[in-house]
């Protein structure tokens, strides 16, 4: 009897606190905006994979301890859509509790989290010079007027190739310059033919590929506006379509399903090369036996297009502040070491080997490190060179969701369905979506 | 107060407890999210649409395509599934069988194993160079590898073989325990008169497991409708949306697009729905007397 | 029956027992061997497997979320199984029209996919949060609570107590125990395997429940085992030589619980009564 009782005594201060619930949800929502005790003395951060962000933090976190030694910064290691769930939940119930300070966010889904849920965010706009960061960052992270990210590392796409295989198919790696994606296909063709080697990766169920591709010519999935479908008469989008068949039809890509089998792939040697965002470079460096056989080429631009460029961009991600206690700290923090920090973009290259955003850091001696996996190549220097001229476009409100439509039409193009039907049915769908 | 008030009222003291529970833990929010499925946007901009979202339904062609998926895996994994199931425990409730504990153990183990852990194995068993399709190019079966994970129809046999391997188990337990409280007795009757092992398995085993069968079929129904899992980490729904479950469209339009929980409620509604509908038509079938 | 039979259900019972198990034997070796190797689907065992604990245990605190995951879900079954039983009985030996129209309503609370019931239930916690800290957002008690009554459990222990022979409740009135010592002292010790396979399924689903967790729970140290194995998948070089290995011991716990569990499914009711 006694179980008997504690289980209805447990249910009875249950059921009195849901009941209270309707009441006290007014006041704890305020709670979160006035902001009464904005500064705190620890802020709480989320974000994914130790090898890159969170060492990242680490460094910050450091350096931050000698310039105000009073603040607690405490690191929470997430997934990512573990963040995207846990960040969702506790902003639509908007209590504001259950929050962290800091937030890290893919860029393609920061107007995603800006616009659904409006004050959610404390604007940066005043804590770091926009002049200091690459412009590319500032468009996807901003909201009328406001800068909501410190921005953070680089979505810069390299071409990452097999020396050897490209050896063995009669090419000098040097002469690879300003590769085409038809270009690309025909050294393909070369190198199966030399070593059996598939050229790339595809997997049916991420069109990254399709995303940088279109990028190099300045377009995207959305008209400027970042609302707009624009997938019909896209004849950027059409072009990178065609090219994604031809890697299929013809064998050239390697069908995929997730990341351990696409890192399974190049780590394995079945794969010639992998066109992906710099973030890939401590995974393909994970086979030490292949030191040496790498190198990294600038990236194959879309065929047609005449604006198109040898550069692109694939994920990179910026810190959010949340607006909730504690955000002015947590500003602070962000503008004293990412947003500000010279030394702390150099240890991130050397200690992380990541590359960040912020422009002054390039002029640093860590940019001209020598790389041996990939043969000497100054692969951070390189690819600061490249992040420079990526096409700024607006990712909008709605990249995954387009993708999955796109994702669907790419499976009925493959089977045979007219391209123009192909993105017609696309933009249709679309558009039903988003309104 | 009479003996039958006071057993009607201690009916309800042995209920009070759970019925408390689940209503304020399942239909208070239940409630909530009906309120919610009359509202849409993104975020919390929600405006209040009346039967807009349910209008929408009929028309989301990914809402189709995720339903009739749903619903062959539905129809055809659940008997599959649950007739396996009652084999298995028949076989174990053998009182001669040895290590009846390690063959129950070892049936039983899928349905404990990390999901992550397993749909990276089973995603290497089935890739086009794995070791299925190794072995049914060896043993002649095939002539071409099966594009397990990439084609549209296999990538559904997959998820069927996946789920299958992983509930069986599970399913197993149900029977097994309720085996334990059929009497010896009833078989020895039926052996003296004649019967041999598959007469008292339809005549004697699945009468008296009636309850438990169509218990078990409830729950793999509502658990394949609302079929998760073994998508999001198997194929993501791929290729294309062909093995995209309703579950996974609602955590689609709640997490992986610009959230819409107000639609996503509204998808949440429509499995309910569906689950209703089909319960309804099992206890129908199944029966549900009470002698 | 025949020792052709028994041959045949003995390879039958191997054959599924093997294929079932394959998997995880595929798991524990690829714990012994590197991460580029376990992409690779090596299916040999390698000589890693210390080097994997060790990783394991510099980046995770792997003894404390144990220790989580055990609490909610020893704390769950118990709570459940009580709960549950009380109420399947309940709704089966005092069967009114009432109770039965209660019940379906009951049901009901299964059709929903938990992700429709995440947010607002979340906002209930918030609020508790405020009232009574030691069940609001981010306690173990704020995990356990939504799963602590089920209908699922209610429906099952229903549908077992349909078995139960009614002599025995009248048998308990004769000797003058009272209705709740009917199910005490008769109900609960008769349907131990019912018990057995209930605290087997909700110690399973408590030990891998995912969603619920990952959204209320939130400091490090209040993790329990799924959300660590998500978190040691969160990089972009992940490795799976020491995620397989966490995810080995992170099934042991429910294999041995169901392995000594399984062991009541011998002596069945009738021989308990005797």
């Amino acid at each position: 009897m006694k179980k008997y009782l504690v289980a209805a005594g447990l249910t009875a201060t249950v059921l009195l606190a849901a009941c209270g619930n309707d009441g006290a949800n007014g006041a704890e929502e305020s709670t979160g905006n006035e902001g009464g005790d904005a500064s705190a003395d620890s802020i709480e951060v989320w974000a994914w994979d130790p090898n890159f962000n969170i060492a990242a933090l680490e460094i910050a976190k450091e350096e931050y301890a000698e310039i105000n030694p009073d603040v607690e910064v405490m690191i929470n290691e997430f997934a990512q859509d573990d963040i995207i769930q846990k960040l969702n939940t506790g902003l639509s119930a908007g209590t504001g509790s259950g929050l962290p300070n800091i937030a890290l966010i893919e860029d393609y889904r920061a107007q995603s989290f800006l616009q659904a849920y409006p004050d959610a965010f404390f604007p940066l706009t005043d804590f770091f010079n926009e002049e200091d960061f690459a412009s590319y960052k500032i468009a996807p992270t901003s909201l009328e007027d406001e800068h909501y990210a410190m921005p953070f590392d680089t979505g810069v796409t390299g071409l990452y190739i097999r020396t050897d295989y490209l050896e063995e198919a009669g090419y000098d790696p040097a002469d690879l310059q300003d590769l085409d994606w038809n270009e690309y296909i025909e050294i393909g063709r070369d190198i199966k033919e030399a070593t059996g080697k598939q050229l790339l990766t595809v997997d049916p169920n991420d069109l990254g590929q399709i995303r940088m591709m279109i990028q190099t010519a300045g377009s995207w999935y959305l008209e400027e506006d970042g609302a707009t479908p624009n997938l019909e008469n896209n004849e950027d989008l059409k072009m990178a379509f065609e090219i994604y068949k031809t890697l299929v039809d013809e064998e050239l890509g390697k069908p995929i399903s997730d990341w351990s089998q696409y890192l399974a792939a190049f780590n394995s040697g079945e794969v010639a090369s992998v066109p992906t965002g710099n973030w890939i470079t401590p995974s393909v460096r994970a086979e030490e036996s292949q030191s040496g056989n790498w190198t990294v080429l600038p990236f194959p631009k879309l065929p047609g297009a005449d604006d198109a460029v040898n550069a692109s961009n694939l994920g990179g991600s910026s810190w959010y502040v949340l607006n909730v206690d504690g955000k002015e700290t947590a500003a602070e923090f962000l503008s004293e070491t990412f947003g500000s920090s010279e030394a702390l973009y150099e240890e991130l290259i050397t200690e992380v080997g990541a590359l960040g955003t912020y422009l002054p850091a390039a002029s640093s001696d860590a940019y001209q490190l020598e790389d041996e996996f990939f043969g000497g190549q100054q692969i951070i220097s390189d690819f600061a060179e490249w992040s420079e001229q990526i096409p700024q476009v607006n990712f909008g409100l709605h990249t995954y969701s387009i993708e999955d439509v796109l994702a669907v039409e790419m499976q009925n193009y493959l089977n045979g369905k007219d391209i123009d039907d192909v993105l017609a049915d696309a933009q249709k769908e679309a558009e039903a979506r988003l309104n | 107060m009479s003996y039958k008030t006071k057993n009607a009222l201690t009916g309800w003291m042995f209920i009070a407890v759970a019925a408390i529970l689940i209503t304020v833990f399942y239909f208070y929010p239940m409630f909530q999210s009906l309120l919610l499925s009359f509202q849409s946007g993104a975020g919390t901009n929600l405006e209040f649409v009346g039967f807009a979202n349910y209008v929408r339904l009929f028309s989301d062609p990914t809402f189709l395509t995720a339903l009739t998926n749903t619903v062959i895996y539905l129809l055809v994994q659940v008997p599959v599934m649950i007739f396996f199931a009652l084999i298995i425990s028949v076989m174990l409730n053998n009182d001669k069988l040895k290590f009846r504990g390690w063959f129950r153990t070892a049936i039983f183990l899928p349905c404990v194993t990390s999901l992550v852990a397993y749909s990276v194995i089973f995603k290497y068993l089935f890739a086009s160079d794995g070791l299925v399709n190794m072995a049914l190019l060896n043993t002649g079966i095939l002539q071409a590898p099966i594009q397990w994970l990439t084609d549209p129809f296999w990538a559904k046999v997959l998820i069927i073989i996946a789920i299958t391997w992983r509930w069986t188990g599970y399913n197993m337990i149900f029977y097994l325990s309720a085996l334990q409280n059929i009497d010896k007795s009833i078989y020895e009757a039926a052996k003296i008169d004649g019967a041999n092992a598959f007469q008292s398995f339809i005549k004697i085993t699945i009468p008296m497991l009636k309850p438990i069968i169509l218990f078990t079929t409830i729950i793999s129904t509502i658990g394949t409708l609302q079929l998760f899992d073994e998508v999001m980490n198997i194929t993501g729904g791929g290729p294309g949306n062909a093995t995209l479950t309703i579950s996974q469209y609602i955590y689609n339009l709640s997490f992986e697009y610009t959230p819409n929980f107000g639609y996503a409620a509204t998808v949440s509604y429509a499995i309910v729905v569906l689950i209703v509908f089909f319960s309804i038509l099992q206890f129908k079938l199944v029966g549900d007397k009470n002698d | 029956m025949t020792k052709l039979k028994m041959g045949a259900m003995y390879t039958a019972l191997t054959i599924i027992s093997l294929v079932s198990i394959f998997p995880f034997i595929w798991m524990i070796v690829s714990a012994t061997n590197r991460s580029v190797d376990v992409t690779r689907g090596r299916i040999f065992p390698g000589t890693h497997i210390f080097e994997n604990l060790q990783n394991l245990l510099n980046q995770v605190n792997l003894v404390p979320a144990l220790m989580n995951s055990a609490i909610i879900a020893v704390g769950t079954t118990v709570l459940a199984l009580f709960i549950g039983s009380l109420a399947g009985y309940g709704f089966e030996v005092y069967r009114s029209k009432k109770k039965d129209i209660v019940f379906t309503i009951l049901l009901l609370s299964m059709m929903i996919p938990f992700a429709a019931l995440m947010v607002p239930l979340f906002r209930m916690f918030a609020s508790i949060s405020s009232v009574i800290p030691f069940i609001g957002i981010d306690t173990l008690p704020a995990v356990m609570l939504p799963t602590v009554a089920t209908a699922f459990l209610i429906f099952f222990f229903r549908q077992s107590t349909k078995m139960f022979p009614r002599e025995m409740i009248e048998a308990g009135r004769m000797d003058g125990l009272s209705e709740f010592g009917i199910f005490l002292r008769i109900y609960a010790p008769t349907m131990k395997t019912t018990y057995a396979a209930a605290a087997i399924i909700t110690f399973m689903a408590s030990w891998n429940n995912y969603l619920w967790p990952l959204v209320v729970l939130q400091s490090p140290g209040n993790q329990t085992i799924p959300l660590l194995i998500s978190n040691l998948g969160s990089s972009y070089s992940p490795d799976y030589g020491v995620i397989m290995l966490a995810i080995v011991i992170a099934t042991i716990p429910t294999a041995v619980i169901f392995f000594f569990m399984q062991k009541h499914f011998v002596a069945g009711m009738m021989g308990s009564i005797k």
